[in-house]
């Protein structure tokens, strides 16, 4: 059998690489906005697979492009299946838990309340994984497929264990739950003969995530010195003082600003982190983009939604896609005779569940 | 002849070949090592490629994938089907036909969604209605205030606005509840429940004005209506409009129509002029909420949610107030009394 090597260069000779353009998209990103519309969100599904396979189709892996051929109708269809399994579960919740409360059970009405968010971590990680699994299996390249044995059962309930496990520590555990969840996930993938290998620590994530905690305190600090400031000049009046209150809302702007920046800068490094200590066979991940960036990314995103009075979101999926593959780089090589087609079992139910539940898969 | 770059789905090697269209429905492949292979037309299928490319995959062998410079289009295209471009199903229609389509549909849809419930409300058998409220709400448990001069000064109140309405076997229900929050609503049913805030914050009149507001609601089967909208479109466009999960809470509250809120204002009007009430402290109510809500976000927001409150509303009720009018009070002294000590611990009895 004769076999094929490539290597990833320096420069332009990226080994992954995206090739789409926002004029190329915006038919796609048109129609499915209307089609959307006209059909009350039921093509949805039908326009994220166009997406998908434009995006795909445009992201270059060493000599040929991505592919992706999952379909509207089986998205469609899984959601159907998932909505079947839980709305007479939700509608059952809906009419207990206020049928308890006005009684006064308030106990029981808790209690139901608790099982029901417990139900809805562990679904929420299993739909995570579902996600991913499906994702890897409507993704080809050369012709070869990704996927997974593994249903997913148990990696729901390690993460449900784990997230109550940072919950109880007032998430002081969350950088261990994270990253061991990313190599339980990852772990249990493959793409053609090819399992992933994971092996993310939280060495060096730990003081970013203290962070988060003294942000809130840093942004309290910052907001005193302004008061200060604004106190000297002030000198002595009689009555309310409008500042005042303006200073508190100032603080209390801060703080709501301060902890979703740091969350993002322990996310930014988490990402890099992760993709670096992710391997496919030979293959290494790298993936370089900064808490800026990615601030550059949700602020430009959200720039472009209000410019084009909402026409921008079409565009979300587009402009994040193209983030990730540009700040991606892989390296080392594969032999493209051993990469044999994938033996998992493709899922048929697509994406329900993560649909319902609204996770992202990676 | 053109030449193409094959993967057989089995490996990621990619063969080169060359292709022929053989007998007009065949696609014959070639390649140098003497392997041959037929492929029959009708499992051909388009795939998405980048332009240049001509990307050819088969309905029956997933990873198969044949790669053609893009001008052999023309030489296949007696092969080769439509390019499934929006999805079958509208690809089979064509796409403006499939928007117009789409917009009328759900024009009616939406529309009938929103206004059948309205004509379908009245013929809702009451006892139906009444069976869903019972399941909700039951008794009320420990959360009723159940002082019994109180109850009863409480239903006196619906019945000097309302005469009659609490009697026979779909009277409504009154309760008072001890929850901290300014409130009163209809539920499914005839109950009609008003949270303590509501009694002890308030005046007998307004407190009229607000119960001749809820009756109103409940006579006019506004809260079938709104059920049905809720549980028809609502539900419908809540499933297909995206995350299920967090909307799925939303389905079973109600919400009145703008038409209904109005009504039942018109209604409230008419009930304490007929009772002579006045119709002044209401609107003061209405004012004093409004410009606490602004003051103070959060107080009587419940109660701003499902009354959505305006200053014109306040000005209806106010200009309804006849300064001519000899108006008396909603409740005697003594009731009055007993009303505000309805969920009094010391006074309560089980």
């Amino acid at each position: 059998m004769e076999s094929h090597h490539e290597r990833a260069a320096a420069g332009d000779d990226r080994a992954i690489r995206f090739t789409g353009n926002w004029r190329e998209y915006l038919p796609i990103a048109a129609t499915n906005a209307l089609l959307i519309i006209v059909t009350l969100g039921i093509y949805r599904f039908w326009a994220s697979a166009r997406q998908r396979r434009y995006l795909w189709s445009r992201t270059h892996v060493i000599d040929d492009t991505l592919e992706w051929t999952g379909t509207g109708k089986e998205m469609f269809l899984g959601f159907l299946i998932v909505i079947a399994i839980l709305a007479p579960f939700f509608l059952f919740i809906q009419f207990l838990f206020p049928a308890l409360m006005v009684r006064g059970k308030i106990e029981a009405a808790s209690g139901i309340l608790f099982l029901f968010y417990i139900a809805l971590i562990y679904l929420g990680g299993f739909a995570r994984f579902r996600a991913l699994r499906y994702r890897l299996s409507r993704t080809y390249w050369h012709g070869i497929r990704g996927g997974s044995d593994d249903p997913g059962w148990n990696y729901g309930g390690e993460y449900l264990g784990r997230i109550a496990l940072a919950a109880m520590t007032m998430w002081i555990m969350f950088p261990w739950a994270q990253t061991k969840l990313w190599n339980a996930r990852w772990n249990a993938m493959s793409f053609g003969p090819l399992p992933f290998s994971a092996g993310l620590e939280t060495e060096g994530l730990k003081a970013r995530w203290a962070l988060v905690y003294a942000a809130p305190f840093a942004a309290m600090i910052v907001a005193f010195m302004i008061i200060a400031t604004l106190g000297l000049g002030m000198g002595v009046q009689d009555g309310p003082n409008p500042t005042i209150g303006g200073a508190f809302i100032a603080v209390l702007l801060l703080i709501y600003i301060a902890i979703p920046l740091a969350t993002l800068h322990w996310y930014a490094k988490y990402y890099r982190h992760a993709a670096a200590a992710t391997r496919l066979g030979d293959l290494e991940f790298d993936f370089d983009a900064t808490t800026l960036q990615w601030l550059g990314l949700f602020l430009g995103n959200l720039a472009l939604a209000i410019v084009t009075l909402g026409f921008g979101l079409t565009y979300w999926g587009y402009r994040n896609w193209a983030f990730m593959v540009r700040h991606m780089r892989v390296y080392g090589s594969v032999d493209l005779g051993d990469l044999t087609q994938s033996t998992t079992h493709a899922p048929r139910e697509a994406e329900g569940f993560a649909d319902a539940f609204d996770v992202g898969a990676i | 002849m053109i030449e193409g770059t094959l993967y057989d789905g089995a490996t990621a090697h990619p063969h080169a070949v060359s292709v022929v269209v053989a007998d007009g429905r065949r696609l014959a492949l070639r390649q140098e090592s003497g392997w041959s292979d037929r492929v029959e037309a009708g499992v051909l299928k388009r795939m998405d490629a980048p332009a240049g490319l001509l990307r050819l995959g088969r309905t029956d062998l997933p990873g198969w994938r044949l790669m053609l410079p893009a001008a052999a289009e023309a030489e296949l295209s007696g092969l080769l089907g439509r390019h499934e471009r929006y999805g079958r199903w509208i690809d089979r229609i064509g796409l403006v036909p499939a928007l117009v389509a789409g917009a009328a549909i759900t024009g009616v849809v939406v529309g009938t969604g929103y206004i059948a419930p309205h004509w379908i409300a009245p013929h809702v058998p009451m006892s139906w209605e009444r069976n869903v409220g019972t399941a909700i709400v039951g008794d009320f448990g420990d959360l009723r205030c159940r002082d019994a001069k109180g109850q009863k000064a409480l239903e006196d109140l619906v019945e000097r606005v309302a005469p009659g309405a609490t009697r026979g076997p779909n009277g409504i229900k009154v309760a008072a509840l001890n929850v901290p929050i300014f409130n009163a609503a209809a539920l499914p049913g005839g109950y009609i429940v008003v949270f303590k805030p509501a009694i002890t914050e308030t005046n007998p009149e307004a407190l009229a004005g607000v119960l001749a507001h809820e009756v109103a609601h409940v006579r006019r089967r506004h809260v079938a209506e709104a059920m049905i909208r809720e549980f028809g479109i609502g539900a419908l466009i809540r499933l297909f409009a995206g995350n299920v999960g967090a909307n799925a809470e939303q389905i079973v509250s109600l919400s009145y129509t703008r038409d209904n809120e109005a009504q039942a204002d018109s209604d409230a009007i008419a009930m304490l002029k007929r009772a002579g009430i006045s119709p002044k402290p209401t609107a003061d109510l209405f004012t004093k909420l409004s410009k606490q809500q602004r003051e103070i976000p959060g107080y009587g927001a419940e109660f701003l949610q499902s009354h959505p409150l305006s200053d014109k509303r306040a000005v209806k009720f106010s200009a309804a107030a006849d300064p001519k009018a000899h108006y008396r009070p909603a409740l005697s002294r003594d009731d009055e009394d007993a009303l505000f000590d309805i969920c009094s611990s010391r006074r309560t009895q089980k």
